[in-house]
């Protein structure tokens, strides 16, 4: 779609009523063209504005305590730990470090054999990991699952590796991770892996430096990563060096 | 190794992964900057006070439990808090029509909404004048496509078809109305 059919479109899509395949092609275009992007915020204005000028009315202020005192029970409801009540009676539900440190022990030790086991050319792989061992592991840590992926190296690329994507609860208080692993013999510099859902989206990692061949990256988000399911790992000039396609566990 | 967290703070990236965290402040936070808006919605659409109240603590709930899809990307978390209480109060409006249509079909009168208090008509009659005065730099076909369109939750073609008018007209009229409104909103700033 070019822009003039994009921007007819944008004030069904910022009211909701823009469904299906038009929609998602609305997206897809906004991603990657800024003036389009430009008309939306101003839009989005006139929305902020109309609903400034037209329906802006201070509600009771007793409302406030109703509303955050149902919240606290949804989320005393919403099966998980118990929430720490608050002197006001609201609840509190802290992320816990020790959740997180326990996390990045348990994966340290699940994949970091693995990447020991890669690095010495055992071809080790975490697809060959117990499914047990992360069923054990989920029921320890909590969270949705473990998903994996093997490195698939790009044509005139010797990249290979793993791909470990482990979801947290987004709703909750367990971070999601994704950890690559890669190797490329004799390389010295760095790369990014970027995680690709099938809508598009994308998130990258933070940069994987090699040294001596060997690199890794870690990412630890409160962001929903359920939705990406492929990965890539491109050089600094763009060039793709790897793919995998991310799985189940 | 680095480690990335999305939680800068102020963002409302942040502000939202808080609030799924369950951070109590993150609730008050968000309630004292869009509760009014959501109330004064509620108060315009279903036309009074305690389904306004009603349209607040819903819209609160649905933000938490939605509270992970909000992508920043994808909109202004304004926009995206105000569409869903008005998607909540259309919802509410169709069920009223509902329940009426079937109280009547067994032959039970529906119970009337409780007679406002003296104060909550005269809350409801400023906050109607205000409006029309908003609006009032609308043309007529502009603010009609516009209130079918947001307060009404009709899509294009619904709009186009109770109108009577080309669906490219009403897409043409509700974004001329969204800029004009966002106009004059940055003149009143700027005064």
């Amino acid at each position: 779609m070019t822009c003039d059919q994009i921007r007819e479109l944008l004030p069904e899509h910022l009211l909701g009523s823009l469904e299906g395949s038009e929609d998602l092609e609305v997206r897809r275009h906004l991603r990657g063209c800024v003036a389009c992007r430009d008309e939306r915020m101003k839009l989005e204005e006139g929305v902020s504005a109309l609903s400034r000028a037209v329906h802006d009315q201070d509600p009771p202020p007793e409302l406030r305590g109703r509303v955050l005192g149902t919240l606290g029970e949804e989320w005393e409801e919403s099966g998980r730990p118990a929430a720490t009540p608050l002197p006001s009676g609201g609840f509190r539900r802290e992320r816990s470090p020790w959740r997180a440190f326990a996390a990045a022990a348990a994966l340290i030790l699940v994949v970091g054999s693995i990447a020991f086991g890669f690095a010495q050319g055992h071809r080790a792989s975490l697809a060959t990991t117990d499914a047990q061992s992360y069923r054990n592991l989920l029921t320890v840590l909590g969270g949705k699952e473990f998903r994996i992926g093997k490195l698939r190296p790009a044509e005139g690329s010797t990249m290979q590796g793993q791909a470990l994507i482990y979801d947290g609860d987004p709703s909750g208080d367990w971070s999601s991770w994704a950890i690559v692993f890669a190797k490329v013999p004799g390389y010295t510099g760095s790369a990014t892996a970027t995680l690709l859902s099938s809508e598009g989206e994308s998130q990258a990692l933070p940069p994987i430096e090699f040294r001596g061949g060997d690199g890794e990256t870690l990412l630890v988000t409160y962001a929903d990563l359920t939705r990406f399911d492929r990965l890539t790992v491109t050089s600094p000039t763009g060039q793709v060096l790897a793919t995998a396609a991310i799985d189940h566990a | 190794m680095d480690h990335v967290r999305t939680d800068e703070p102020s963002s409302d990236l942040a502000l939202m992964a808080d609030f799924a965290a369950r951070r109590e402040r993150a609730a008050g936070v968000l309630y004292d900057r869009f509760a009014s808006r959501i109330y004064g919605l509620g108060v315009v659409m279903l036309g009074n006070h305690p389904a306004a109240q009603d349209l607040v603590q819903d819209t609160f709930v649905k933000l938490w439990r939605t509270a992970d899809r909000y992508d920043p990307q994808r909109g202004r978390l304004e926009t995206w808090v105000l569409l869903t209480a008005r998607s909540l109060a259309i919802d509410a409006l169709r069920r009223r029509v509902l329940e009426s249509r079937s109280l009547q079909s067994v032959g039970v009168q529906p119970e009337d909404d409780p007679e406002p208090l003296p104060d909550e008509q005269a809350a409801v009659a400023d906050l109607s004048a205000r409006a029309r005065r908003a609006m009032g730099v609308l043309s007529p076909e502009q603010r009609s496509a516009l209130e079918l369109a947001y307060f009404g939750g009709r899509t294009t073609a619904e709009v186009a078809a109770l109108e009577g008018i080309p669906q490219g007209t009403v897409k043409s009229r509700i974004r001329a109305a969204l800029l004009r409104l966002r106009a004059e909103m940055a003149k009143e700033s700027g005064r």
